[in-house]
């Protein structure tokens, strides 16, 4: 059973307040350590320097959208075996398809709520202390 | 003027109801939206001529936790502004006026001053200029922009035909859920 304050998170969106709203969502779960980035290409940079144990990442993004930052960490040895969540706009049957042929653990549909972020994290991780 | 050139020339109208969005890049396209409470945000790229709006009213927080009506918020700016840059905007040409958030009935509650509290603290923290518009006041709003000019109109909605009642949304418990695993 993790702790939640153990578990570092990189937050991947373009939209400030998303990122901020996120991670008080998570704060509210007993996760502590956060990093953010506003594109796929910011992400996977701090993921080479600083692998975070799970990744949250919105799906639409410039430069790298959130299915090539997915590609790209389970294509680099030392990321390869972080969480990753992808928000989805909506429950768009083709992107989730290809999310997990490319190895996302779960998706999670925009507006969410605490209970729904929390019921994918521990989908993820089992269940949280 | 005939009839016919009348109708050529005339703007192509398209109504923003609650909870939706609207996108072009043709500049014959007039949006209209009717508000009491609700607000809409009129977005543009003035380089790139695209430009649309929303129309939405924060969910009630009750039961969700104290930012559920930012989240979601948050996600109706986040569909129009994607929709904006699919359509060759850019984020940091991104200009937007925000009209509604009207104090509707005498209550204690000012749900009106909620919406547009939320869509100012937005664009400021997406650091989204706003060009203008008509916050919050006391009665209801017929807004009319046009997206690629960003021209906005705005008139009063007289007692004799006030706006709609909005509906305030309510979060889906599992919303849009896909069997994944």
């Amino acid at each position: 059973m993790p702790a939640a304050a153990a578990i570092h998170t990189l937050i991947v969106d373009d939209q400030a307040s998303m990122r901020a709203l996120i991670r008080t969502s998570m704060q509210q779960l007993g996760f502590r350590e956060f990093r953010e980035a506003g594109d796929g290409e910011a992400g996977l940079r701090q993921m080479i320097t600083q692998p975070a144990h799970l990744i949250i990442s919105d799906f639409n993004m410039p430069n790298l959208d959130g299915l090539g930052l997915l590609r790209a960490v389970r294509a680099h040895p030392p990321t390869a075996g972080a969480a990753f969540i992808m928000l989805t706009g909506r429950a768009d049957r083709e992107l989730v398809a290809r999310a997990v042929q490319f190895g996302v653990n779960n998706y999670l549909v925009k507006p969410f709520t605490v209970a729904q972020l929390k019921e994918k994290v521990e989908t993820v991780f089992g269940p949280l202390t | 003027m005939t009839a016919a050139l009348r109708e050529a020339t005339a703007p192509l109208r398209v109504h923003v109801g609650q909870g939706e969005h609207y996108v072009t890049t043709d500049p014959g396209v007039m949006l209209t939206t009717i508000l009491g409470s609700c607000v809409a945000m009129c977005l543009r790229d003035p380089v790139a001529g695209v430009g649309g709006m929303n129309h939405f009213l924060l969910p009630e927080g009750s039961g969700s936790g104290p930012d559920a009506g930012r989240r979601y918020g948050a996600y109706a700016m986040e569909v129009l502004i994607n929709d904006c840059l699919k359509s060759g905007a850019r984020r940091d040409r991104l200009e937007a006026k925000l009209f509604g958030g009207g104090r509707m009935f005498d209550s204690l509650q000012d749900v009106g001053g909620a919406n547009a509290d939320f869509a100012e603290r937005f664009l400021r923290d997406e650091g989204i200029v706003v060009a203008g518009g008509s916050l919050r006041g006391t009665g209801g709003r017929r807004v009319q922009y046009w997206p690629v000019s960003g021209r906005a109109l705005q008139r009063p909605v007289t007692d004799h035909s006030p706006p709609p009642p909005a509906v305030r949304p309510v979060i889906a418990p599992d919303a849009g859920a896909v069997e994944l695993f």
